[in-house]
């Protein structure tokens, strides 16, 4: 069975003025359908580095990116929208909704760039809401909502377009300790009931002994 | 078949991205109101002087086409100057007298009606004030032609030939009422050493391109009465009322030749109404253009008011741009989140400031006591030319956006 998603010496440098920063320096990672993977790392190990390159976000400086056994390492820009649309979704560290949209809105979000009719894609984002705990809210602005129902949408959004899997950079550092163990409880559920295929960025210890898999980065190498 | 399928699911969907795009953009236009409102307020004012302006000339247009409406297009304005000449001294004394005039315009069938007048600046004096005014000689059918009329008492009648009656000018006439507080009508004016009789008042005189005086200003005595107050008084102008559809080349031409038999040292000109109708028409047009060139460029200020807010706005959106990237936007698509807010600044700008712009016509219309009109062409243009500027100011903000990368944005705070 091939992997997922497989990086082949993958590095990247950032260019600034006249220095160069290394700050992914080869990296091979291998992610199966259905994994749990923790990412942790001191910070500035390069640990968003490589998940934004995995997520479609960023192009890496060299290497080979596979995903789903196709090469992707240079799609054009068009071809990386379609791709981060329907095949990932993000969960980021501070939710990242959009303030003038309501709780629903956002989580239709990705569908309505998917081109979809608004009546199924309102159903649809009616279940995950459901699913995640926050269907009660569904008309809240993001600014009326708690930290914990704002991660939640989040996952929500993420989840609404049934993505290939699912990036959460630090998904918790914003959130207060029993939120964070309810959130990542919510993540773990969703990885162990429906085989999502979840990466997470966590500094967390306890957090990452949640998760089946570990994988510590240290200065742009996968240790 | 099922490319065609696939072609109406494509259009379905530009449709429905469309109308979401549109919602979207007046719900983020309406989230900073002020702002927006600034910038609508840039393409209203454009777009209002634009149709003000344009409308505002054709009202103007027409109203200096109206005196024709009145006067008829079947008049011609006959001058008979002196032939430019090296020799200064040499004015040459001869000029038509009337039974000349009459022979000179009795002939062809074509002309209806002459009436010939003559003008002198003599000192007026009423009751011990002197008045600047004109005298003008006429006959008993310049009335009839060039539309006096007379309010009070009587007109010049042919049957007065040399005796010293006037009727004076409706502004004269007020000028007299004043000095006097009594009635002027039956009292005595007087032209240099002779005192003319005023038996009737002219009432207020719509300026026209046929008379070279004001009549407001003047007072009308007999021309034969004229010719013998000064020997400055020549017939030289005539007003000729043609039969409709007249050849007006032939009769010009005849005019020439006979005139030239007369008088061979002198020149005619002749205006028709039909020419001075052209040649308005083209500075109507000149007027136009250039009115509506002064509009445009307060609608590219507008404009630019426009692509300076949406500016701000890209840059403060940025983490918004981002987060739309992640979740899969593609660049055309936030290029379009933008222009469409733009265009939907312009496009409610453009609207009102038609509204606006008529406003402003219906006063304009109003205060200068013109005839208001509706116009087809000045909202139309306004309107379009404000949405054309929404889209050309609104793409270049539009284009940055869409080039934003997804991680930077995100980033940024
Ligand atoms: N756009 C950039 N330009 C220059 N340096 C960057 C840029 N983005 C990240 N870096 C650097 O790369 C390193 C790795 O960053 P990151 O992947 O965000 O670390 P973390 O493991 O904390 O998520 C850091 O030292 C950071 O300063
Ligand atoms: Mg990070």
């Amino acid at each position: 069975m091939s992997a997922l998603i497989s990086l082949e010496n993958i590095t990247k440098t950032y260019v600034t003025g006249e220095s160069e920063f290394h700050a992914l320096k080869g990296v091979d990672f291998q992610l199966q359908s259905g994994e749990m993977v923790a990412i942790m790392g001191s910070s500035g190990s390069g640990k968003s580095t490589l998940m934004n390159i995995m997520g479609f976000l960023d192009h890496c400086t060299t290497g080979r990116y596979c995903f789903s056994g196709r090469d992707v390492s240079r799609l054009k820009d068009d071809e990386l929208a379609a791709i981060r649309n329907q095949k990932v979704g993000f969960v980021f560290q501070s939710f990242f909704l959009l303030p003038r949209l309501n709780a629903l809105q956002n989580v239709m979000l990705p569908l309505f760039y998917r081109g979809e009719e608004e009546s199924s894609a309102k159903l649809k984002a009616l279940n995950i809401l459901e699913k995640v705990g926050v269907r009660d809210f569904i008309t809240h602005k993001p600014n009326q909502l708690s930290g914990g129902q704002q991660q939640r949408v989040a996952i929500a959004r993420a989840l609404v377009g049934n993505p290939e899997v699912i990036f959460a950079d630090e998904p918790t550092g914003s959130l207060d300790s029993k939120t964070s163990h309810d959130v990542m409880q919510l993540l773990i559920d969703l990885n162990q009931q429906e085989q999502r295929t979840i990466v997470i960025i966590t500094h967390d210890k306890e957090i990452s002994f949640m998760c089946p898999r570990v994988v510590t980065m240290k200065d742009g190498c996968v240790a | 078949m099922r490319e065609k399928g696939g072609d109406v699911n494509d259009s379905e969907d530009m449709f429905l991205k469309l109308t979401a795009h549109i919602k979207e953009a007046l719900l983020n236009l309406s989230s900073s109101k002020l702002r927006s409102a600034l910038a609508l307020l840039g393409i209203l004012v454009g777009t209002a002087s634009v149709v003000a302006m344009v409308s505002g000339g054709q009202l103007a247009t027409n109203e200096a086409l109206k005196q024709f409406k009145t006067l008829g297009t079947d008049l011609l304005a006959v001058s008979i100057n002196d032939v430019p000449n090296d020799d200064q001294t040499s004015h040459s004394e001869e000029s038509l007298t009337l039974q000349q005039v009459m022979a000179v315009t009795q002939t062809e069938g074509q002309i209806r009606d002459v009436a010939p007048y003559t003008q002198l600046y003599n000192p007026i004096q009423y009751n011990g004030h002197t008045l600047n005014g004109a005298v003008l000689g006429v006959t008993e059918n310049f009335a009839k032609i060039v539309h006096v009329n007379v309010v009070r008492g009587r007109f010049i009648s042919s049957l007065d030939r040399y005796s010293p009656f006037c009727v004076v000018g409706h502004q004269l006439y007020e000028q007299m009422k004043a000095i006097s507080f009594v009635d002027p009508l039956g009292k005595q004016i007087q032209v240099g050493s002779d005192f003319f009789t005023i038996v009737g008042v002219a009432d207020a005189w719509p300026d026209n391109s046929f008379v070279y005086a004001n009549i407001d200003s003047a007072i009308l005595v007999p021309i034969l009465a004229s010719t013998a107050l000064s020997k400055y008084a020549e017939i030289n102008n005539f007003i000729v009322q043609l039969v409709p559809n007249a050849n007006i080349d032939m009769i010009t031409h005849h005019l020439q030749q006979a005139v030239q038999h007369y008088v061979p040292n002198k020149r005619l000109y002749v205006r028709s109404a039909k020419e001075l109708i052209t040649s308005m028409g083209k500075q109507s047009k000149i007027l136009t253009v250039f009115l509506g060139l002064i509009g445009s460029i307060s609608l590219i200020v507008g404009g630019i008011g426009v692509m300076n807010i949406m500016l701000v706005s890209v840059v403060e959106r940025r983490r918004e741009i981002g987060i739309r990237l992640a979740v899969g936007a593609r660049r055309v698509d936030i290029r379009s989140l933008f222009l469409i807010e733009a265009v939907m600044l312009s496009l409610v700008g453009g609207i009102s400031g038609v509204v606006v712009g008529i406003v402003i016509e219906y006063i304009i219309a109003f205060l200068w006591h013109w005839e208001f009109m509706w116009f087809f062409w000045p909202p139309v243009i306004g309107f379009s030319v404000s949405v054309a500027i929404g889209i050309f100011f609104g793409f270049y903000p539009a284009h940055q956006a869409s080039q934003l990368d997804p991680i930077e944005a995100l980033r940024s705070d």
